[in-house]
């Protein structure tokens, strides 16, 4: 387990140091820059923000400063919201966006799972057809779809849920509802599956010939197993819930990270984007981490090299 | 297996308080008690630091919590008495004597004096500061050269050494040197010009070849300046940090601690309105020095001056506002607390406004404003905007370089069909770069360009060479990814296919790269928009000078830019128009452009607030806001009969997606 777990941080860091290369290469090649501007500054002008910025010095020095500023979590101002670091941006909207990304998870998995269980037993029932159709449609149709109507119905016609905003638990219901609709599908399709071949397993039919209780097989011996491809898909499946949707947090006006992540690129925010950029390479990394040791404890035939 | 089981069960228990900590973290920063007054400001402001703003958003937040020596009056745009209670103009126009209220403090108490604002404006024009509206305060004397580092030899200089403390705030300075400057070496290759501007780019530049040595008389002693990163090192020369023109002789003065006094290098008639505009804004040294920028604009640090008080903030969440007890004028402020809203989306400003948790909505979303005007509804006016939209002419491409060509690509665009099948909000064809509604404000009425005339269009098309479109190449429109833009380019797409056989490719580009695209001159025709910085033709008609840094096209004419140079320098305001006027006349028989059309404010105020009023900047001064709970005062013009019920299902209003 320690090796395991040692190879995979030195892994990591190699990742994290190839993502920098990428991203910060592809920023500076994109044409534009974050002086760029509607009305076009005064050449002497833009020749003191580029000083201030650093950003006339040559591409290598560029290079070995940003990257010895990441080594030290230094991620430096924003060009957009200058009046912050990048490093105070994520402090105030990574536990936003978690928050609602965790409620929206939680939402998923107390739908999907169950739903997928029962349209497994049921297969091919009634329950089965008109669960996997919502299903269907819950992968099919757009976040700000569901968030239309989700608005249509929980602010205007009946007035229970505020239209934008944060602060209160009011105010995460709706936009947890439409960021886990289709991750909530998406499980019960999985869930379904995973059931569908364990039942037909033989330690399961074993588990039926002692006699145990259809309950105990299911959640006992066949849950557990059935399982494995959720949390497979869970690990990747936080990483992104967890750093923000920029469609729900725009349409709900939620200060996460999401809108930040989308806004940043479009201004060549180069700092932010960055920060941003390392960010989710770290989330995602860390989740997969967590789901092959999750693998151990959930399947007895997997072990961990 | 129990072992395991017990894991799983522990990190199921994990997973879940993370969870559950996560929102408590996100919900404990709750948001205080609900404020006097809610608005959405658009998007998150880039910084609330006067110096380094600019846009509307900023404006909004930085008019609030700071105040210039003017400000504006909230209906008809006047220049009313901020920190200067009054004013004297010297006869030429050109001297300005401000003379600040007593009563005028910070809002920690400390009085603020001349000695406030002349520190604000050297940090508002020092390059390092990097002030992207720097360039207005370039009327005053010697502030642009104070801004770009440019020294002539014989010029008064201040030198700033590089003794700044280790881990100094930005801007706090090291030891500064006053002298003359006696000479301008370059070592080796670069010879010293006696001629003209000197030391052009010198000491603000970053090219390390040919560091010049800058030879200084300071108190008696010649003494020589050199960076200590050039590469041909004079060892005789000291290091420094800035060799600018000398601050003390650009032209502005504290005579007494309540007089200070401008002198401007040529009248300019709405210099009253620039030193009343938020970039223009004092600071107080004592903050920024201590804390340094950014730390300086955080709620607990910032000291400010205007009628309200940064409270706290929470990014892309809210600003809150909240009233200053030491502004001079708080009697008159109507609001205790104000609540900005980072609210991007205009759809979700407008569910807000619905359901009556935002009393200001700035703008509307395209598609449901023909609903709106349908409606009834008092509380959504469209009004003119001091602002046009129009497509510029890459000049420096043939066949463009010909104004035959340019005149008959202007006029066979139908401008009345966009106003009545794409935009449909009430905006105005545009027959000129300076809107026409400029007239209700100054004395000028611009000229108009040739009208719609298809025919016209195409005869002048053969006469320059290109019958029926025969031989010309193929032309591509660009324009920033936008819905309305991208609908005006294919109905113009169209229009000139049918009257002038054209065939015109549109190109779209993200908005970073669209202005990379059209600074560096990569376009035929592209999209444009300009909005007025203050109320006077020269902010629109200045963009088309050579070498102004706004003329993509690259459009050049030595009368036009006679014409602009002398309107500028003139004292008296019928001339001075009258230029103005002569020289839009030459614009349009050129047509570097195609004027499209003048936008509309589109702002929803809710009917029990009061003391908001439309004008042409769309400038609405927060200090002059107030709420009215009580009912509609059929005297007050925003409130005049509200119509909620055409809106409304039962008693609640009706969604608009």
């Amino acid at each position: 387990m320690i090796r395991f777990l040692v190879s995979r941080g030195v892994w990591l860091v190699i990742t994290l140091w190839a993502v920098f290369t990428v991203s910060f290469c592809l920023m500076r090649a994109v044409p534009g820059g974050p002086l760029d501007r509607e009305r076009r500054l005064d050449p002497q002008i833009e020749r003191n923000l580029a000083a201030r910025y650093h950003l006339d010095d040559p591409f290598w020095k560029q290079y070995s400063r940003e990257l010895g500023n990441v080594i030290r979590f230094d991620l430096g101002y924003s060009y957009r919201m200058a009046d912050f670091t990048v490093n105070e941006i994520i402090a105030q909207g990574l536990p936003v966006s978690a928050a609602l990304g965790g409620a929206a998870m939680l939402f998923a998995l107390l739908l999907g799972i169950p739903a997928g269980i029962v349209s497994a037993v049921r297969r091919n029932g009634p329950a089965d057809r008109i669960l996997m159709t919502a299903a269907t449609l819950g992968i099919a149709l757009p976040n700000f779809v569901i968030a239309g109507f989700a608005i249509i119905l929980f602010v205007f016609l009946v007035p229970i849920f505020p239209a934008a905003g944060w602060g209160t638990p009011a105010h995460i219901v709706l936009p947890a509802l439409c960021l886990g609709a289709p991750y909530a599908a998406y499980i019960a399709r999985l869930t379904r599956t995973g059931m569908l071949d364990v039942l037909r397993a033989d330690y399961i039919r074993t588990a039926r010939a002692k006699g145990l209780s259809p309950a105990a097989v299911i959640f006992r011996h066949a849950l557990r197993t059935a399982l494995t491809p959720v949390v497979s898909f869970m690990g990747p499946a936080v990483a992104g819930i967890v750093t923000g949707s920029p469609v729900v947090e725009k349409i709900f006006a939620i200060p996460g990270l999401g809108v930040h992540f989308v806004e940043a690129a479009i201004q060549r925010d180069y700092t932010l984007a960055m920060g941003l950029v390392l960010l989710f390479t770290l989330l995602l990394y860390g989740a997969n981490v967590l789901v092959d040791a999750a693998y151990v404890l959930l399947d007895p035939r997997v072990k961990l090299r | 297996m129990s072992n395991r089981r017990q894991l799983s069960r522990v990190l199921a228990a994990a997973t879940l308080l993370l969870v559950v900590s996560g929102m408590v973290v996100a919900l404990a920063l709750v948001r205080p008690d609900r404020a006097d007054f809610t608005f959405c400001n658009g998007t998150e402001i880039k910084t609330v630091d006067p110096a380094l703003v600019t846009g509307q958003p900023e404006g909004r937040v930085v008019w609030a919590v700071f105040e210039g020596l003017t400000s504006y009056h909230p209906q008809t745009l006047e220049p009313l008495p901020g920190v200067a209670e009054s004013w004297e103009i010297s006869p030429d126009g050109k001297r300005y004597t401000f003379r600040l209220r007593r009563e005028a403090r910070w809002s920690d108490g400390r009085p603020i004096t001349a000695e406030d604002f002349h520190w604000s404006f050297q940090r508002l024009l020092h390059p390092e500061t990097a002030a992207e509206y720097a360039y207005e305060m370039w009327y005053v004397s010697h502030a642009e050269q104070y801004t770009a580092g440019r020294v002539a030899v014989g010029d008064p200089v201040e030198i700033e050494l590089p003794d700044r403390p280790p881990g100094a705030a930005p801007f706090a300075r090291g030891t500064v040197l006053y002298g003359r400057l006696l000479a301008v070496e370059g070592l080796g290759s670069v010879p010293a010009s006696n001629d003209g501007p000197a030391a052009d780019d010198a000491p603000a530049s970053g090219d390390p070849s040919g560091e010049p040595v800058y030879v200084v008389e300071i108190g008696g002693r010649r003494r020589r300046f050199q960076r200590a990163s050039a590469v041909p090192r004079d060892p005789a020369a000291e290091d420094y940090d800035w060799l600018l023109y000398d601050f003390r002789r650009v032209g502005i003065q504290v005579v007494d601690p309540h007089t200070l006094r401008i002198t401007l290098n040529h009248p300019v008639p709405y210099f009253l309105e620039i030193v009343g505009f938020y970039p223009m804004s004092p600071v107080p040294r004592h903050c920024v020095e201590r804390y340094g920028y950014p730390a300086w604009t955080k709620p607990e640090n910032i000291v400010c001056n205007g009628p309200f008080i940064l409270k706290s903030r929470r990014i892309r969440d809210r600003i809150r506002l909240e009233k200053n007890p030491y502004y001079w004028d708080s009697d008159h402020v109507r609001l205790n607390s104000i609540d900005v809203l980072a609210v991007e989306s205009a759809v979700t400003g407008l569910n807000l406004y619905l359901t009556g948790s935002s009393d200001w909505i700035p703008s509307v979303p395209n598609e449901i404003v023909p609903d709106l005007l349908r409606s009834g509804r008092t509380d959504f006016r469209p009004a003119p905007y001091l602002a046009t939209e129009y497509y510029i002419f890459n000049t420096r491409r043939k066949p463009l370089d010909d104004a035959r060509v340019r005149r008959a690509i202007a006029m066979a665009v139908n401008k009345q069909e966009i106003a009545a099948r794409v935009l449909r909000s009430g905006q105005i064809p545009a027959a000129s770069l300076v809107p026409e509604d400029i007239a209700k404000y100054v004395d000028y009425q611009p000229p108009r360009c040739e009208p719609y005339a298809p025919e016209r269009a195409a005869a002048l098309l053969a006469e320059a060479g290109y019958p029926g479109g025969g031989g010309m190449p193929r032309l591509e429109l660009l324009y920033n990814t936008h819905e309305s833009h991208q609908a005006i380019a294919e109905l113009l797409q169209s229009q000139w296919k049918r009257s002038l056989g054209l065939d015109v490719r549109l190109t779209n580009q993200d908005w970073a790269r669209y202005l990379a695209s059209r600074r560096q001159g990569e376009f035929w025709i592209s999209r444009a928009g300009w909005i007025a910085d203050y109320l006077d033709p020269n902010t629109f008609l200045e963009m088309f000078t050579t070498g102004n840094p706004n003329n993509h096209g690259g459009w050049s004419r030595p009368e036009y830019d006679a014409l602009v140079s002398a309107a500028q320098v003139e004292a008296r305001p019928e001339v001075r128009m009258r230029l103005f006027r002569r020289a839009e006349e030459i614009l349009l028989q050129e047509m570097p452009l195609i004027p499209l059309y003048w936008p509309v404010t589109r702002n929803m105020v809710q009917p029990r607030v009061r003391g908001f009023y439309p004008n042409i900047l769309d400038i609405h001064p927060l200090k002059d806001i107030g709420i009215d709970d009580i009912g509609i005062d059929a005297g007050d013009p925003t409130a005049r009969g509200s119509t909620m019920r055409n809106w409304c299902v039962g008693d609640r209003p009706w969604p608009w997606w």
